[in-house]
């Protein structure tokens, strides 16, 4: 009897990590506060995220609150949330923002109250824990965009550093490698992987930066350029059809996390609290699954769709740090010149 | 004209003939409107300058705790920042001259000549300035992009070269963009001014014995003085702040301006460096002052009234067969500037991907996508509620500016003028910074910040330096001798206002509307700091829909608002024809 009780733990240990862990809810009391809130406001960096709409509506259906949605540029909103911050016009509940750079205005700024735990964070993938205040939310993986009739399969770069080859150069397009963004991202990647040197070496191949990434993926469709780089493997979808292919390279995926957090003097803490909940359980994060980003928490991934659960459990390369961020774009400056 | 001595028998601007205590009375109240105007003004302009001038002189932006220093300044006026101003002088220059000089030309053959259909080429050639310039430079990219642009396979499968002849991405490429606002942008300022001439000295030349030419040289130009450097001094500036060319062109070419400098000083650093980017726009600014002030210094105690009680009849230069000649200049811009460009996003619009015309890809989604979205519908109420509104507010203040400025010596008309010129001399991105510190710092009851009058306030402050050069041009050309024989027949001094100088500025005052309510339509910096949600404007929603790589909707909105601009300008136009006629 013993031992069947052991087998018996040991077989839900293993479908406990195969399967999207169960919501878990707030308490009562905490739920009923956040209705009587009745609206929550999200700031989010995200512009335009196609999925934000449908996992907002989902949490609207289920608890019958409202939330409005600002998006807009990092910059911008940054200075948006600073200023009411500072001037006491507190709107904003909840603030979604890439992961080093929250961590950066929680440090310099203050903006950050703490979220008072969540039952679903006990879900979230060991590599990417919740802090007091910050919340993993999804995460954005980069790779190579290739144009499939000037690319042959034998010359396709396998890894980011096949992109120094001579054969390439004057024919990479880039997000700017100078700037936050993807460019910054791969900077960053790319420096604490491979090195200052190999910055120099890619840098030889004179890269043409642009940052309009809806016009670039298309001009490299359109064969202006053969490879671009760094490729957000969620914009495939809106590709298809086009000579294109998305490369995944051998060292992994440049990646930026999106981390969700409540603002200071959040005038709906509650439901504040209630929302990044829903955002971290099982039916948000597998929408985003199957949207080509990459989940976070346990077993989101395996549960995809079967064309995505591949990109949902992606090989991760690194990714931008608040400590070395300010020291990367002007060490990007001084190599791209 | 003024008369300022009470108890006396006084005349104001206008012909307002006064006596005693009445005088008194109007003088305090005239001292008391025009205070007025300065706090509207010094609210709208003064504040939010404040605001970044202290953000140029501080560590930190308002709010932080930091140190005053000149650090901003001392980086302003190091090598490369002094570089990248003398280029960005050089590429508005290069754009503005020729641009100038389209424009007069273009408005010549529309107003003072007998080319076939004028009228319909009037619209036509003021398109351009009406689409949203990021859609031109994309479809510019797609045309001539060195690799596999339109144009340059077009040359290679005519002529067997290898070589490419066209790259956009230059400082060609950047000026050309540029031109094709300009040119349309200039164009409406000046062919009214053009139209509302008295040809009487012109006569007078000719009939001395001066060429065409030498008449059009000596006479014709020295007339429109005001307005040639009014339009030039605007056109110049815009140039300098001019964005979204050097940005789309430029950047791949490595071509640095201020408006990109101060972006990257924003936007490619951990910590937006707010310091650096304020200071260098108010040094620019402090450029373009010096040239407006130029300007005041050449123009100060001329006159250029054009526009007199006499009846008069524009003149029309009968070209005889060279009128098909302008004709064809006219559709040759037409096409270059609009066909070539729209035709990219008329016919891109209308396939799944801009650029990939296969049959397969035929599709009306993007028309359905935006027909359908509530999001996109509640953007453009907004837009044409905050166009309407704005529009009529921008011009109203600006017609009353001008009138200050232009009609009257009252005290303090200079510091208006310079007022509402100010907003014209900072780049838009810097001055939404402005506005968004400006309207949070306000104290608590006064509710603007968060609110759809935060963007109305920033539209009617963005809006009116344009609107006062308009009707000032106007205003500049009227006979002072109108006004006073109004006032000796017995109209009123708002009967006079009314039926003399509204009635004979009025079709400038509606090129101004036309301009305002485009320009907040196109207005992004601003908008996207100080739009919340259910304001959301249409430039707004353009730019998600944008940075979601979903051109080919923006394209179906570009088009759409192209067909309003049409509309607007032929009603305009059909009514202006109509006024006219009355004169």
């Amino acid at each position: 009897m013993r031992m069947m009780r052991m087998l018996g733990a040991i077989a839900a240990l293993f479908v406990a990590a195969g399967a999207p862990a169960r919501a878990a809810e707030l308490d009562a009391g905490v739920i009923d506060a956040a209705k009587k809130e009745g609206k929550l406001s999200l700031y989010t960096s995200f512009i335009g995220n196609p999925l934000h709409p449908a996992i907002v509506k989902t949490f609207e259906r289920k608890y019958g609150i409202a939330v409005e949605v600002y998006d807009a540029r990092a910059t911008e909103i940054n200075e948006r949330v600073r200023t009411e911050q500072t001037t006491g016009r507190f709107i904003a509940d909840v603030f979604q923002n890439g992961q080093a750079t929250l961590e950066r205005l929680e440090k310099e700024q203050g903006i950050l109250q703490p979220h008072g735990g969540l039952p679903n964070s006990a879900n979230l993938l060991a590599a990417h824990p919740a802090t007091a205040t910050r919340v993993p939310s999804y995460i954005l993986g980069y790779g190579i965009l290739a144009n499939t009739n000037l690319v042959k399969p034998a010359d396709e770069p396998k890894s980011w550093t096949d992109l120094a080859d001579v054969k390439w150069k004057g024919k990479l397009m880039s997000d700017d490698l100078r700037a936050p963004g993807g460019g910054a991202i791969l900077f960053a990647a790319i420096q604490d992987t491979l090195g200052a040197d190999f910055h120099r070496a890619l840098a030889l191949n004179n890269i043409v930066f642009s940052r309009d990434v809806g016009v670039d993926e298309k001009r490299v469709a359109a064969g202006e350029f053969p490879l671009r780089m760094p490729q957000l493997v969620s914009n495939m979808a809106q590709l298809k059809g086009l000579p294109v292919k998305f490369i995944m390279a051998l060292e992994g995926a440049p990646y930026v996390r999106f981390d969700l957090a409540v603002l200071k003097n959040a005038p709906h803490p509650n439901a504040a609290r209630l929302f990044i909940n829903h955002y971290i359980g099982e039916e948000a994060q597998l929408m985003y699954a199957n949207g080509a980003l990459i989940p976070v928490i346990e077993g989101a991934a395996a549960k995809a769709g079967e064309a995505m659960r591949g990109i949902a459990g992606m090989k991760l390369m690194g990714t931008t740090r608040p400590e070395t961020q300010e020291a990367y774009y002007a060490l990007a400056k001084e190599i791209y010149k | 004209m003024s008369g300022q001595t009470a108890g006396t028998i006084s005349q104001a601007p206008g012909g307002v003939i006064n006596r005693g205590g009445f005088a008194r009375r109007y003088l305090q109240g005239r001292a008391a409107g025009v205070a007025a105007l300065a706090l509207i003004l010094g609210f709208l302009t003064l504040y939010p300058f404040g605001m970044l001038l202290y953000g140029s002189l501080h560590s930190t932006p308002p709010g932080m705790a930091g140190e005053f220093n000149l650090n901003g300044y001392a980086e302003v006026f190091s090598g490369p920042a002094v570089i990248i101003l003398l280029n960005t002088i050089g590429i508005s220059l290069a754009k503005t001259i020729p641009a100038l000089a389209m424009a007069v030309f273009l408005a010549w053959i529309i107003a003072r000549t007998d080319t076939p259909w004028a009228g319909k080429l009037e619209v036509l050639i003021t398109l351009p300035f009406f689409i949203p310039p990021i859609l031109t430079a994309m479809a510019w990219a797609m045309l001539g992009n060195p690799q596999v642009g339109l144009l340059n396979t077009l040359w290679k499968w005519m002529t067997g070269s290898t070589v490419s002849p066209i790259n956009v991405y230059s400082w060609g490429g950047v000026v050309w963009h540029m031109i094709q606002y300009s040119t349309p942008f200039l164009f409406l300022f000046i062919v009214d001014i053009f139209r509302a001439m008295d040809p009487s000295l012109e006569e007078s030349s000719r009939m001395c014995g001066a060429s065409r030419w030498r008449t059009f040289r000596g006479i014709t130009l020295v007339l429109m003085m005001p307005a040639l450097t009014n339009s030039f001094i605007l056109s110049f500036i815009r140039g300098i702040e001019s964005f979204e060319s050097p940005l789309f062109f430029g950047t791949p070419a490595k071509i640095t301006v201020i408006t990109t400098e101060i972006y990257n000083s924003i936007n490619h650093h951990a910590t937006p460096d707010y310091q650096y980017a304020t200071a260098i726009s108010f040094s620019v600014m402090a450029m373009m002052f010096l040239l407006v002030f130029a300007q005041w210094r050449i123009l100060r105690g001329r006159s250029f009234t054009t526009v007199t009680g006499k009846g008069y009849q524009p003149s029309v230069m009968k070209l005889g067969r060279w009128r098909w000649a302008t004709f064809a200049f006219c559709i040759l811009f037409f096409f270059v500037t609009v066909v070539l460009p729209v035709s990219q996003l008329f016919i891109g619009s209308f396939f799944r991907f801009f650029g990939f015309y296969q049959w397969d890809m035929l599709t009306l989604e993007h028309y359905r996508n935006v027909f359908a979205s509530s999001e996109i519908w509640r953007a453009f109420g907004n837009t044409m509620l905050l166009g309407l509104i704005g529009a009529s507010l921008t011009m109203a203040l600006g017609a009353v500016v001008a009138y200050i400025s232009i009609r009257t010596k009252w005290r303090g008309r200079r510091l208006i003028e310079a007022l509402a010129w100010l907003p014209w001399m900072m780049p838009g991105m810097v001055l939404g910074i402005g506005f968004l510190w400006a309207f949070a710092m306000l104290p608590g009851p006064i509710p603007i910040y968060g609110t759809i009058w935060a963007l109305l306030l920033a539209y009617v402050t963005l809006g009116t330096p344009v609107s006062v050069r308009v009707m000032s041009g106007a205003y500049a050309q009227l006979s002072f001798d109108l006004e006073e024989c109004s006032r000796v027949h017995g109209a009123t001094f708002f009967q006079t206002l009314w039926r003399i100088l509204v009635a004979l500025a009025w079709p400038s005052f509606a090129v101004g509307w036309v301009l305002t309510f485009f320009m907040i339509m196109r207005e992004l910096s601003a908008s996207i700091l100080l739009y919340s949600v259910g304001s959301e404007v249409l430039s707004v929603t353009l730019m998600k829909l944008w940075a979601n790589g979903l051109a080919e909707q923006v394209s179906v909105i570009g088009l759409m608002m192209m067909m309003l601009v049409i509309v607007f300008r032929w009603v305009q136009l059909r009514f202006l024809k109509s006024r006219i006629s009355t004169l």
